[in-house]
């Protein structure tokens, strides 16, 4: 069964895209023994950074691994292939690192990490493409036909492929939004937050799915409990994006910004440890995507750990 | 609030060092914080050291042996507290290890942590 490919992407930025591509991770791996890609196409690299720690990314850089060289092997003209450039284990979970300790993989996570060079090497390529009179129209077009093809092998290992977009719409992000089979989008119960989701509605409604209501999956995000919080978020799910679906409302937590910064790559905790207050809503994110998955594919996920 | 109509103004000014004092006594991170301000050097004291001492702060601007002079003498209770304090480390991390290994484990992290995220515009 091929992976489930998603785009977890937002024109607004600061919704918290990275933190719920970690969590999707985490939860899809732990709860339903998925294994799970993380593709980071945004420079600032946050979710590779809360994997793979900052050492971590530097040093997958320094092995050739990130998507900046893929970025680089296709200006240079390389057969498509993504392969050579991702770090197979990205796990922070200790149960999941126990599991494969005794030769159970039950859920992994590998990383195909960004880094801030990844927006240099773009513009360069930019300026290249451009100078040959080609436009970002037919440079994201080229980019995704290269990037399908390089994926294309890595479909067979892996259950789901979670693509954290960065929070524009250059070439590289619409070649990331054009892989997707599904697209995630995190948002903020405020009104900035809902007017960036429409016109991001819109976008990608209009030039990449036209049929995105039934391949959207909504979630709303650092939610602080108030009654003018609740009204927006209500509004979202009854008026503006009601053909969607919808996550659990994920709460704002400081235990969680803390967990998301590794303390070093050698550094596990568990499921609980890493969570705390918001495991529940971890378990919650990964059943309700999981049926997501089932609703787009046909294919039931049974739970590996409750 | 102090209003004694009988006070003079040295008198109130009195009363605010007073429970300034007191707030300082009982609150040695307020303490470290006021003497930092003042541009004091902070001395740890043992029963202190694991509210007041910030080891990302020493391992950026202190040697090794200085590191190793504030939390080498600490007991296992207060480095785990100071490690999971500043997210240097997770309970597994910490799980089996001596007082000697934490202090590494410490200072190792502290340092990597400072030489990610500091400027080298500084």
């Amino acid at each position: 069964m091929p992976a489930l490919t998603a785009a977890i992407a937002n024109l607004k930025g600061g919704v918290g895209r990275s933190t719920t591509t970690v969590m999707l991770a985490d939860g899809l791996a732990y709860y339903y023994g998925m294994n799970v890609l993380v593709i980071d196409l945004d420079p600032q690299a946050n979710s590779s950074q809360m994997l793979l720690t900052e050492m971590g990314v530097q040093a997958a850089s320094d092995q050739g691994k990130g998507t900046h060289h893929l970025l680089a092997s296709f200006m240079a003209g390389k057969p498509p292939s993504a392969a050579p450039y991702i770090m197979p284990n990205a796990v922070t979970l200790e149960e999941l690192r126990l599991a494969e300790e005794h030769d159970a993989r039950l859920g992994w996570i590998s990383s195909l990490p960004s880094h801030p060079h990844l927006r240099l090497r773009e513009l360069s390529l930019e300026e290249e493409w451009y100078g040959r009179a080609g436009t970002p129209t037919t440079l994201a077009d080229a980019l995704a036909e290269h990037y399908r093809a390089a994926f294309l092998p890595l479909q067979s290992i892996y259950d789901v492929i979670l693509i954290d977009c960065p929070p524009h719409l250059s070439p590289l992000a619409r070649a990331g939004l054009a892989l997707a089979d599904v697209f995630v989008t995190p948002t903020i119960a405020d009104s900035v937050s809902t007017w960036g989701t429409k016109q991001f509605s819109d976008w990608v409604s209009k030039f990449i799915a036209p049929d995105l209501p039934s391949r959207n999956f909504v979630l709303i995000t650092r939610f602080r409990d108030t009654k003018y919080a609740r009204q927006v978020a209500s509004d979202l799910r009854e008026i503006y994006l009601k053909d969607r679906w919808f996550g659990p409302t994920i709460p704002e937590s400081v235990h969680v910004l803390n967990a998301m910064d590794r303390a070093a790559l050698d550094s596990y905790d568990t499921i609980r440890g890493k969570y705390a207050g918001v495991t529940g809503d971890v378990r919650r994110l990964a059943e309700r995507f999981s049926d997501f998955m089932t609703q787009q594919t046909g294919v039931s996920w049974r739970k590996v750990r409750d | 609030m102090a209003q004694g109509p009988g006070l003079t103004p040295v008198e109130y000014i009195d009363r605010f060092f007073d429970e300034l004092r007191a707030e300082v006594r009982s609150n040695p991170a307020l303490a470290a914080r006021l003497v930092k301000a003042l541009g004091g050097n902070v001395v740890f004291e043992d029963e202190t050291k694991a509210d007041v001492a910030n080891p990302y702060g020493l391992a950026a601007s202190s040697s090794k042996a200085q590191f190793y002079a504030v939390f080498g003498a600490m007991k296992l209770a207060q480095l785990k507290k100071v490690l999971k304090d500043h997210n240097l480390a997770t309970k597994i991390d910490m799980n089996g290890k001596s007082a000697a290994q934490l202090v590494e484990m410490m200072h190792g992290r502290a340092l990597t942590k400072v030489s990610e995220r500091r400027s080298s515009a500084f």
